[in-house]
């Protein structure tokens, strides 16, 4: 099995979103501040449904936030 | 740090310093409660209510501290790192049991299993902690 790892783009479409705090996105998803903070850091793989309560506050699709890449890759 | 991590970081240090205290001192001094096994009740007992007790202030203090984290409901994340560390603890703990109930009562006297019966609860909630511990600090993908 190649090894491969998930990726995310939290951080980005944060800032992109008026520079919006882990607070106020966990407040959103109905997770904590360290939990965003361990999701944008590769330290904890979300649900899939936080995962979607995530791309639906950034109004984009799943995919645009979650990569499954290489680990290689960047 | 989370609440929870705070939380398992007291749990563990107050066990290690309250057990660690009855394993090492109190129980040696006590011979482990080999000539009267109440002695083990009252060494144990008094360890472990002490152990209680820092616990429940700690608790409260790092409640006050942080009283919006104590007061939201654990996450995704939380339950599946508490799901994670119940899981390892909950082996450490049948492989000890299978130990002192099934192999010492062939071999050694009661004040030894009882207190090996004890140790066993203490070392499977360290490793309780511990992995909640580990899981938060290196990350979890459950």
């Amino acid at each position: 099995m190649a090894d491969r790892r998930l990726s995310n783009t939290v951080r980005t479409l944060r800032f992109h979103s008026g520079e919006m705090t882990q607070a106020e996105l966990g407040e959103r998803i109905g997770v904590t501040r360290q939990t965003v903070a361990a999701i944008e850091q590769g330290k904890y793989s979300p649900t899939l449904e936080t995962a979607f309560r995530i791309a639906d506050v950034f109004g984009v699709a799943l995919e645009e936030v979650f990569q499954w890449q290489s680990s290689g890759a960047s | 740090m989370a609440f929870r991590e705070k939380i398992a970081w007291l749990t563990l240090a107050t066990m290690l310093i309250a057990y660690g205290a009855y394993f090492a001192v109190i129980g040696p001094a006590a011979d482990f409660g080999q000539g009267r096994m109440v002695d083990i009740i009252w060494s144990f007992g008094l360890v472990a209510a002490a152990q209680a007790v820092a616990m429940i202030v700690g608790a409260v203090v790092l409640a006050v501290l942080a009283r919006r984290e104590a007061q939201a409901p654990a996450d995704e994340r939380d339950r599946s790192i508490a799901r994670r560390g119940a899981s390892i603890g909950y082996y450490v703990l049948i492989c000890g049991m299978i130990l002192v109930g099934v192999v010492m009562p062939f071999s050694s006297p009661p004040w030894k299993i009882v207190n090996a019966a004890l140790a066993v609860i203490v070392v499977a909630e360290a490793v309780h902690q511990a992995t909640i511990l580990l899981s938060y600090r290196r990350g979890w993908h459950g």
